[in-house]
């Protein structure tokens, strides 16, 4: 939860800075911290095909500076789609954009967007590979996107080749990472 | 400093319009034979005819025929008044908006063209190519740019919607207004040149939906408190109850934009019998298409869509100017100078048929009285109930009078 004190800190830093002439300005970035400390859970749902789609798992699940999470299995096979953090601070979506199957994408191409109230939120894909599917559940259900964003709301299934991305998956975040770089900014 | 920008501006036009004038032909006869308006006569035939000559090499090289041309009445006045004010509101060059939009700093830019489709292109770009750190910094976002547009007659439709669920095309094309699909999200607007578009650039770290349009009704209230101006649960500015600007935002590469409308003084009386109704008896659709929240629309009780900018200017400039007090500068740019092989790319991407028709979410539609069931995927029917429609472009079942009364009575 977040505190009072944690709240007028983040005023106080934030307001006096750019808002020197306004004492009614609001404030930047409280919404998004307030919504990060009441989910805050970023790790992959293990009941779910990103991670069950092997029986042992996901031999590597990372995370981007953009809030994607990709979860890539002993074949190839890589789900990506965009984090806890991320969708509570999108807020309720009302439509995916999906990939569509056998999209060659490079590294940080566009490979969708989010839509949530009236605002439109790309996706990146960190690597470089082969589009699969989309998640085609999302296009009767964007709301997946909010009640399972590590589950049920993937957005693409890639094939990634491992060694021709390795330098790339070595920089992405680890979840502990992950968390650390989102603390960062509390 | 910024009324003195106003009246400037306000002068261009008019050098830009007293141009155009002179293409047209003489609305009368000059009686050659009546000595008496001879001299005054003779004085206009000349002032125009050699304005005419510099129009008609217009289209060879604008920029060499404006710098060997001499300085018309108006760009003297306009000099003058730039050199005693030392205001400077001459267009940026392609090269120069590159160099600003890329190097840090905060800034407005003002567009003087009222084409939409210049105008989404020019946004698309500036965001693109503002600096933004990759890392999440302590620091407030440096680089916060605030843009301004007006657009001529247009309807826009968000990223993620339909067309033909949303704007009444033959209406749109009657009245001579453009369609377009914009790169950001939410619902359907009209355009004209009483609204005001402006634009806030930040980063995606700071972006919150509602933060602009509740500085803007500060800075309206700030300029005139008993302005009834308020904001509603979806961050919507509301003039009197009725909305008088609506929002979309987009999110990519780390940053965010917010962009709105104003309604000054636009003609919404015209405005009727464009948009679609939510439902429309006889229809039917399915789709995960983003729904259009219709409202009662209201032009907010300014003098002018330069004095909405103006105060958002004056605001702007005080709430952000930060700790080194500079002052925050406003460019210009327009059409014919301010631009270069990107904005002119993304602007032929706005345009093509396959942004505005063949994109957006699949479809389910159904035409109830006539039974006629229709599946569309990107812009493509595929699936339909009647024999060879599977595989057309849905687009032009509204071309073709015979296939389009087969499926549905009313207009469409």
């Amino acid at each position: 939860m977040l505190s009072t004190s944690t709240i007028a800190k983040s005023l106080t830093r934030t307001v006096p800075r750019v808002f020197s002439n306004t004492s009614k300005a609001p404030s930047l970035r409280l919404f998004l911290r307030c919504q990060s400390t009441s989910h805050g859970n970023n790790n992959l749902n293990k009941n779910e095909l990103p991670f069950k789609f092997s029986p042992a798992g996901p031999k590597l699940v990372k995370y981007s500076k953009d809030h994607e999470w990709l979860a890539m299995h002993a074949d190839g096979t890589t789900f990506l789609g965009i984090t806890d953090y991320a969708a509570a601070a999108l807020g309720d979506a009302t439509y995916i954009e999906l990939p569509e199957a056998d999209t060659e994408v490079d590294a940080s191409d566009s490979i969708g967007s989010v839509e949530s109230v009236k605002s439109a939120s790309e996706v990146y894909v960190p690597v470089s590979g082969t589009v699969v599917e989309g998640n085609t559940d999302l296009e009767s259900s964007p709301q997946l996107i909010n009640s399972d964003p590590m589950g049920k709301g993937w957005i693409a299934k890639l094939k990634v080749d491992e060694a021709t991305n390795k330098e790339i998956l070595d920089k992405l975040f680890t979840l502990e990472q992950y968390e650390q770089f989102l603390k960062s900014d509390e | 400093m910024l009324k003195r920008c106003y009246i400037l501006s306000k002068l261009n036009t008019f050098t830009y319009k007293s141009q155009r004038y002179v293409n047209t032909k003489v609305p009368f006869d000059i009686n050659e034979t009546d000595d008496q308006y001879k001299g005054i006569n003779t004085m206009y035939s000349d002032m125009f005819s050699q304005s005419l000559s510099n129009t008609n090499t217009k289209d060879d090289n604008t920029d060499i025929s404006r710098e060997t041309n001499p300085l018309s009445e108006c760009d003297k006045l306009n000099k003058e008044f730039q050199d005693l004010f030392q205001v400077d509101n001459t267009c940026l060059s392609g090269k120069e908006l590159e160099h600003k939009v890329t190097s840090p700093g905060r800034f407005i830019l003002k567009s003087l063209s009222n084409n939409p489709y210049y105008n989404l292109a020019l946004e698309d770009y500036v965001f693109r190519k503002t600096p933004v750190s990759k890392e999440i910094s302590h620091d407030v976002f440096p680089n916060h740019r605030l843009l301004f547009y007006i657009n001529k007659k247009c309807a826009v439709i968000g990223k993620n919607q339909t067309v033909w669920q949303e704007v009444y095309l033959s209406e749109l094309q009657e009245q001579s207004y453009e369609l377009l699909r914009r790169l950001s999200g939410g619902g359907a607007v009209i355009h004209d040149l009483g609204n005001v578009n402006y634009s806030f650039i930040t980063s995606r770290n700071e972006f919150h939906s509602s933060f602009f349009n509740e500085l803007i009704v500060k800075w309206l209230h700030s300029y005139d408190e008993t302005l009834p101006v308020t904001l509603n649960k979806r961050s919507d500015i509301l003039f009197d109850g009725k909305k008088c600007g609506g929002s979309a935002f987009k999110i990519a590469q780390g940053k965010a934009y917010h962009h709105g409308t104003m309604l000054v003084n636009s003609d919404l009386g015209n405005f009727h019998g464009l948009l679609k109704a939510k439902d429309i008896p006889g229809i039917k659709w399915d789709s995960p298409s983003v729904d259009s929240v219709r409202s009662n629309v209201s032009n907010i009780s300014l003098k002018s869509t330069d004095n909405f900018m103006d105060i958002c200017i004056d605001g702007f400039r005080t709430d952000f100017k930060g700790a080194n007090h500079h002052e925050i500068p406003v460019y210009f740019c327009n059409e014919d100078i301010t631009i270069n092989d990107e904005i002119n790319s993304s602007m032929n991407t706005l345009k093509d048929d396959k942004w505005k028709y063949f994109n957006g979410p699949k479809f389910d539609v159904a035409f109830l009285d006539k039974q006629v069931f229709i599946s569309c995927e990107k812009g493509i029917i595929t699936k339909c109930n009647i024999a060879g429609l599977e595989g057309k472009a849905f687009k032009t079942l509204w071309e073709d009078k015979k296939v389009y009364r087969n499926i549905y009575q009313n207009k469409f």
